[in-house]
């Protein structure tokens, strides 16, 4: 379990996380969103222990992670910028994670060798970048480490070898229980591979809550009535937000849509349908929610 | 024999419920058939484990299969289903219903194809 109480972290006068509290289950695929600039990476870098906090604390399995080797052990984390040594080869750097890693696992190693078409002889700053991330997860995977922190992890791999990782980590989960916490602006990818999300902003958690109860949380219903109507109306439910044009009502309401739709059938509407939120939806809603839209920066 | 649309806006553990499920209806997976475990079925499906004990914990609920501790999860014999089954499909069948009236097709029109495809059923039934 990663915890994390009142977590503060300040760079010069520059505050990137403030009173951050987030508890993330074993066993769990936990994806971090956020707006640029929210602290997702700062968080990852307190979690695996480059970082110091500068108040309250990060806890894996109830120990504090920075400089205990114990606990280091069982987390790899995949920096956002990777870091290879200087001219090494894939397998330099096999042989130095093995070194350091106790659970590191040769066999496993080879049978990723053998399904990732990157060349473990070549010097990987000649790599491309995607080749680079190829490279850094085949190291992060057969580290076998019980957390795995990814940092922006599927950047510029292609839609191949996207799912061939998704199923691979799918995979760990499964077998060994490994927890994964991942970072990404790509929601739709989140939305298919996690089971929780937390939303930050500005250095503090919005939200953090089960990726199915978050979408079902919310539904968008489309609606028009023959009859003369206006958002205050409809007093049984909760509208977050209404664009009516004519008689047609847009509308994103907090609750099922089963019983919104059921409310709505005795203002007897010509029609009515709803739809489940996507998380792309969910997130910008929530940004709105706090001022931070685009309908403000369109001139 | 399980197919998850990326696409939809359904969550996975809804479309898993819901194929199961009618897998079960259709008798596809027949009464004490072993569901394949949780893990096998994620790592088959490149789906969250947690998503997939999401769906099974759903469908135990709605007693559409059961858990022998230790061995796994097996289809149920449920009556229940299939009443539901049917409840749902009328449901369909009212909503086709009032979207032919928004469409402004006749009331006469409308009965007349519902009983048509009603007696066409029948004969198809005889031969």
């Amino acid at each position: 379990m990663i915890e994390a109480r009142d977590l503060e972290k300040r760079f010069g006068d520059k505050i990137a996380l403030q009173g951050m509290n987030l508890t993330i289950q074993e066993g769990s695929i936990y994806g971090l969103v956020g707006t640029n600039g929210s602290g997702k990476s700062t968080f990852l870098r307190l979690t695996s222990g480059v970082y110091y906090p500068d108040q309250g604390s990060i806890q894996i399995e109830g120990r504090d992670v920075y400089e205990d080797c114990g606990i280091k052990d069982k987390i790899f984390f995949v920096p956002d910028e990777l870091y290879f040594l200087p001219h090494s080869t894939l397998e330099d750097m096999a042989r130095f994670y093995a070194s350091q890693y106790s659970g590191w696992d040769w066999e496993y190693y080879q049978k990723l060798c053998g399904f990732f078409p990157i060349s473990s002889k070549a010097r990987l700053n000649t790599f491309s970048k995607g080749m680079q991330r190829q490279a850094a997860i085949m190291l992060a995977l057969s580290a076998r480490s019980s957390y795995l922190l990814l940092d922006e992890a599927f950047d510029g791999l292609d839609p191949v070898i996207r799912s061939a990782v998704r199923r691979l980590l799918v995979d760990e989960v499964a077998q060994r229980n490994l927890t994964v916490v991942i970072s990404s602006h790509n929601l739709r990818e989140l939305e298919d591979l996690c089971d929780h999300i937390g939303l930050l902003h500005n250095g503090s958690v919005r939200f953090s809550r089960e990726l199915d109860e978050l979408k079902l949380g919310f539904c968008k219903v489309q609606a028009a009535f023959s009859a003369e109507y206006s958002a205050g109306d409809f007093t049984g439910i909760s509208i977050m937000r209404c664009e009516k044009r004519g008689s047609l009502f847009n509308m994103v309401v907090r609750g099922n849509s089963q019983q919104v739709l059921e409310y709505l059938q005795q203002f007897q509407p010509v029609f009515a349908e709803s739809l489940p939120l996507t998380l792309e939806e969910v997130f910008i809603h929530e940004m709105e929610g706090i001022g931070y839209d685009y309908n403000s920066i369109l001139l | 024999m399980i197919i998850l649309d990326n696409q939809s806006r359904l969550p996975i553990y809804e479309q898993l419920k819901n194929r199961i499920a009618e897998l079960v209806l259709t008798g596809v997976y027949p009464p004490d058939m072993q569901l394949p475990s949780v893990r096998s079925l994620a790592r088959e499906l490149g789906v969250n484990p947690n998503t997939v004990q999401k769906a099974y914990q759903e469908l135990e609920r709605e007693q559409v299969i059961y858990t022998v501790g230790g061995k796994g999860c097996f289809i149920s014999t449920n009556p229940l289903i299939r009443e539901r089954r049917c409840r749902e499909t009328l449901d369909r069948l009212t909503a086709a219903v009032r979207e032919c009236h928004r469409a402004g097709i006749p009331a006469e029109e409308i009965r007349r194809a519902v009983s048509d495809t009603v007696d066409r059923m029948g004969e198809e039934d005889e031969t």
